[in-house]
């Protein structure tokens, strides 16, 4: 079983309606890649993002934004940032180097 | 069903110009005027794009010269869902991101949404797009909305 199976992931830009879109889009291409079945995948305003983190085992969000997470609990869960939110290899990258995906 | 590019066309929701000597903040008011003219938006809505960017850098500048200029879901100012293409000839100056890295761009994708899912049906084919090079390299040089179409015929995106 992949260690995300089952997992709830979020993406995080400022207004939750352009770039964590293209994020959620690039997570599900790596998701069906390494055959991964999340238990969901959202997106939202990073203005929402820290409240809604706990809720979630992975938050992803372009760099600019890692500071509205700062203080999060993090052996719950897991901030990933992005310098290029659309590329599906940069957040497979980060994923593996985070020890989430084998 | 018709993709983006044939949809920007259709609706004529583009725009072409020199861009020498424009700011970026000129230039994202000016990838609003195509979706002004058939009330997409308001024409005061390129200013929370504006603000949007000033607060958070230019984080939708993308790479190959890409900017995806937006603001949020229902959005004030937002009464249709679209895209407002604009193709500038010279590089428009975003200043830095936060690595220190030089940001342009000379294509402009201009979002405005106002019904979600044919927003994320956008968003979809909008993710193909900016990772066609062959595409993107075509776009840039158009002049005319038939050239948009013949670039999008000759390098069409993958179906995923």
């Amino acid at each position: 079983m992949a260690k995300l199976d089952g997992k709830k992931l979020l993406a995080c830009c400022a207004n939750g309606a352009g770039s964590s879109l293209l994020m959620e889009n690039a997570i599900k291409k790596v998701m069906t890649r390494n055959n991964i079945k999340p238990a969901a995948i959202s997106h939202c305003a990073v203005s929402e993002g820290k409240s809604a983190a706990p809720n979630y085992d992975v938050v992803l969000c372009a760099k600019p934004f890692a500071k509205t997470f700062e203080g999060i609990d993090t052996s719950k869960t897991t901030l990933i940032t992005l310098k290029n939110v659309m590329s599906d290899k940069e957040i497979e990258t980060a994923l593996k180097d985070a020890g989430l995906i084998d | 069903m018709s993709t983006v590019l044939q949809d920007i066309v259709a609706k004529k929701h583009y725009k072409f110009i020199d861009g020498e000597g424009l700011t970026w903040q000129e230039a994202v008011k000016q990838s609003t005027e195509s979706l002004i003219a058939d009330g997409s938006v308001s024409k005061d809505f390129y200013k929370q794009i504006i603000a949007c960017i000033e607060k958070y850098g230019p984080y939708m500048v993308f790479e190959h010269n890409v900017a995806m200029p937006h603001t949020t879901e229902n959005a004030e100012g937002v009464y249709k869902t679209g895209i407002g293409f604009m193709v500038c000839k010279k590089l428009i100056d975003f200043g830095v991101d936060e690595d220190g890295e030089k940001k342009e761009a000379n294509l402009f994708f201009t979002l405005c949404s106002a019904n979600p899912t044919e927003h994320m049906n956008n968003i979809q084919q909008l993710a193909n797009i900016f990772q066609n090079e062959p595409l993107l390299d075509a776009l840039a040089v158009a002049t005319t909305p038939e050239e948009i179409l013949a670039a999008e015929e000759k390098y069409p995106c993958e179906e995923e």
